[in-house]
C-alpha cells in the first residue's frame, strides 16, 4: 500500500534545476534509500517532501492528501518526521528537553493551562514525559538524560536526533545520512537499529545514505539520483549491476566510451 | 521540591516582606524611589527577555509597548479635573475625560492594550528575522512615539501628562515584580516555554519538530508586550509625569542593557542586572565628589561615575560573554552546593 507518492516534483533555483521529475513511491513499512553522488539533489528532494521547499512543479500525495506547499510543521503534524544531515539539535537544552519539545505539537492544552499547571496540562505533561523517557531509554541515552545535548559524542547526537524525530509520532521517518561520521561497527549497529525501530514503531523509512554497505544491507528499494535526474530505481541487486549507476559513481573509462 | 527548599523559599519571602515593610515606613524618598525603579526595571527586563532572550527574537520595540501601557494607565487613573488642567491646548477627546478605573484595573488594561498593539504589528513583522526584525520593531516604537506626539486630544501631544496620581509604591512595584518572576518561571518551564527556547536554538529544527513558528513567536511577543505595558504603567505612576520624549530608543537600549548584562535567557540574571543597572548610577555617585584618601585628595570630577559605570559594563561584556548568569537560573541546591564546597587546599590535604 502506497503511503507517500511524489508525481514529477521538480525544484528549480533560478536557472538551475536541482531535481527534475522525481517520482517516488513509498509503501507501508518499506525501507527505501536515496543515493547519488554529491550534489545530485538528494537533500533537495528531502526538503521538498518535508516542506522546507515548495516544489516548482509536481505534487506530493501523503495518504491521499496533497501536501506540497504545506509548512514543515504542518507536514510533521501529519506524520512525516526527519533528521538532518548536519545535526540540528537544540544545543543548549538537555537531552530530555530535546525529546520533550518534539512532543509539543500533540499538546492540547493552551498556553494559559500550561503556565498555570491546570489539570489537563499536568496530565498531558506526565504522559509526554513518560514517552520521552521511554524513547530516550529505547535509544540507549538514559544515562545522558540531563546532559546538555551538545555535550554528547557525535554518534549519540545522531541517535538523539532519531529519538526526537520519533517523539513527534511519525508514520514515515526520513533520515538524512544517519550513518555520516560513524565507524563500521556503529554503522552495523545502526543497520539493526533502523530495522528494529521500523518494526517497533510501525514506520516507513526513507533515507539518504552514502555508506553502500548499509544501503545494500537494509533497503527494500533504492532510488539513484544524478544531477537531479533519477537514473535508476530497483532492489539492491538491480542497482548494484546497473551500468548507469556504476557510470555515475565511478565514471567510464575512455575505452568503454568508444 | 524538597522540604528544605520550601522552608528556605518561605524564609526568603518573609524576609523580603519585612524588608519592604521597613523600607516603606522608614527609608527616605530618594532610597524608596531607587528601590521602586529596581523592581520596575525587573518587570521591564523580564518582559524583554522573554522576547529576545528566551525566544531569540531580536526586537527593539520595547519603548513603544511601555508608552502604550504608561499612557493608558495614566489616562485611566487621572481625575477629570486633572485631565482638564493638563489638556489646556486642546480639550481631551470625550469618552476619555470621564473614563476612570482603579490602579490595578488601569495597569491590566494598559498591559492588554499593549499586548493588542503587539498582536497587530507582530502579524506582519514577525515574518522577518534577525536584523530586519530589529529594524522593523525599532521603526514601530518610533512610530508610536510620533503618533503620541501628534494626537493632541488623546495624549496631550508633546506637552505630556503631568500630575499623574502616584499610586506606585514599594508594595505595588515589588508585587508586580514578584508576579512577573513567578509567571515567567512557570511559562518558561512549561511546554510552551520549551518550544520558545527550541525556536531560539534552531528555527529550522523547531519547525521540523512540528512547532508552528509564527504562532509561538506571536505568543511570546504578545506576552512580553503585556508585561512591558504593565511596567510602563507602574513607571508612569511613579514618575508622576510622562511625555513622548521619555520613550525614545535610549529607553529600549537601557532594558536591552539589563538583559545582556544579566544573561539572555536567564530570569535570575535579569533580576540581578535590573538591580545593578538601576542602582549603580546612584551608588557610584561618590565618584563625582572629591575623595580624600588620607595622603592625597582627588578633586571631584562630575560625570566620573558614568565613565566608571561604562568601564564596568565593558569588563562584564569582555569577561562574561553570556552575561552574568548565561542561561543559568538560581536554585537552592546550587547555592548550598557552592557553600559546602571546601577550599581546594583542604580537599587536597584531606585526601
Amino acid at each position: 500500500m502506497s503511503v507517500l507518492k511524489t508525481e514529477n516534483i521538480t525544484m528549480k533555483f533560478g536557472g538551475l534545476t536541482a531535481v527534475k521529475d522525481f517520482n517516488l513511491e513509498l509503501n507501508q513499512n518499506e525501507i527505501v534509500a536515496l543515493i547519488g553522488p554529491n550534489g545530485a539533489g538528494k537533500t533537495t528532494a528531502f526538503n521538498m517532501i518535508t516542506g522546507v521547499y515548495r516544489p516548482t512543479t509536481g505534487s506530493i500525495i501523503y495518504n491521499g492528501q496533497r501536501i506540497a506547499g504545506l509548512k514543515p510543521d504542518a507536514i510533521t503534524r501529519l506524520g512525516l518526521a526527519r533528521t538532518f544531515q548536519n545535526i540540528r539539535l537544540f544545543k543548549e537544552l538537555s537531552v530530555l528537553d530535546n525529546v520533550f519539545i518534539a512532543n509539543h505539537l500533540h499538546l492540547n492544552s493552551n498556553i494559559f493551562e500550561a503556565t498555570f499547571r491546570l489539570p489537563r496540562y499536568r496530565r498531558e505533561k506526565r504522559e509526554k514525559l513518560q514517552r520521552s523517557e521511554f524513547l530516550i531509554e529505547k535509544l540507549g541515552l538514559k544515562e545522558f538524560m540531563n546532559e546538555k545535548s551538545s555535550s554528547l559524542p557525535y554518534g549519540l547526537q545522531r541517535r538523539l536526533e532519531i529519538a526526537r524525530a520519533l517523539a513527534t509520532d511519525p508514520k514515515i521517518l526520513l533520515l538524512d545520512e544517519p550513518a555520516a561520521g560513524m565507524n563500521p561497527k556503529e554503522t552495523d549497529d545502526l543497520t539493526a537499529f533502523i530495522k528494529e525501530i521500523r518494526d517497533e514503531f510501525d514506520l516507513t523509512i526513507f533515507m539518504i545514505e552514502h555508506h553502500m554497505h548499509l544501503v545494500m544491507g537494509i533497503s527494500d528499494r533504492i532510488y539513484v539520483l544524478d544531477h537531479g535526474v533519477t537514473i535508476a530505481e530497483g532492489n539492491p541487486y538491480e542497482i548494484q549491476n546497473d551500468p548507469r549507476v556504476i557510470e555515475a559513481y565511478l565514471g567510464v573509462s575512455e575505452d568503454a566510451e568508444d | 521540591m524538597k522540604r528544605r527548599n520550601i522552608i528556605l523559599t518561605s524564609i526568603s519571602i518573609l524576609l523580603l516582606l519585612v524588608f519592604i515593610f521597613v523600607a516603606d515606613s522608614s527609608f527616605d524618598a530618594y532610597k524608596v524611589r531607587i528601590l521602586n525603579l529596581c523592581a520596575i526595571y525587573t518587570v521591564l527586563g523580564l518582559s524583554m527577555n522573554l522576547i529576545n532572550g528566551f525566544t531569540g527574537l531580536f526586537s527593539l520595540g520595547h519603548a513603544g509597548f511601555m508608552a502604550v501601557g504608561a499612557y493608558t494607565t495614566a489616562l485611566l487613573t487621572m481625575s477629570a479635573a486633572t485631565k482638564q488642567q493638563n489638556f489646556f491646548l486642546a480639550p481631551i477627546l470625550p469618552p476619555l475625560d470621564r473614563l476612570n478605573a482603579p490602579f490595578l484595573v488601569a495597569l491590566l488594561v494598559g498591559g492588554l492594550l499593549s499586548a493588542f498593539v503587539a498582536l497587530l504589528i507582530g502579524a506582519p513583522v514577525l515574518r522577518l528575522k534577525g536584523d530586519y526584525l530589529a529594524i522593523a520593531t525599532l521603526g514601530f516604537s518610533e512610530i508610536i512615539r510620533i503618533v503620541f506626539t501628534n494626537t493632541q486630544r488623546i495624549t496631550n501631544g508633546a506637552l505630556g501628562l503631568k500630575a499623574i496620581p502616584s499610586t506606585t509604591n514599594l508594595w505595588w512595584s515589588y508585587g508586580a515584580a514578584a508576579f512577573t518572576v513567578v509567571i515567567m518561571a512557570l511559562l518558561i518551564s512549561s511546554s510552551y516555554g520549551k518550544a520558545f527556547k527550541a525556536i531560539r536554538e534552531d528555527e529550522i529544527a523547531a519547525e521540523s519538530m512540528g512547532i508552528n513558528l509564527f504562532k509561538h513567536k506571536v505568543l511570546s511577543f504578545v506576552i512580553g508586550a503585556f508585561f512591558a505595558g504593565v511596567g510602563g504603567g507602574l513607571l508612569g505612576s511613579l514618575m508622576g509625569t510622562i511625555d513622548p520624549q521619555m520613550f525614545k530608543f535610549a529607553f529600549t537600549f537601557n532594558i536591552l542593557l539589563i538583559i545582556v548584562l544579566g544573561g539572555m535567557g536567564s530570569i535570575t540574571g535579569t533580576v540581578i542586572a535590573a538591580f545593578i543597572i538601576s542602582s549603580a548610577g546612584e551608588l557610584l555617585r561618590f565618584l563625582d565628589q572629591s575623595i580624600n584618601l588620607g595622603f592625597v585628595v582627588i578633586p571631584g570630577i562630575s560625570g566620573l561615575r558614568m565613565v566608571v559605570f561604562s568601564a564596568l559594563l565593558m569588563v562584564v561584556v569582555l569577561f562574561f560573554r553570556n552575561g552574568l548568569m548565561g542561561t543559568n537560573e538560581f536554585s537552592w541546591d546550587k547555592v548550598i552546593g557552592l557553600l559546602q564546597r571546601r577550599p581546594l587546599i583542604k580537599r587536597r590535604l584531606g585526601q
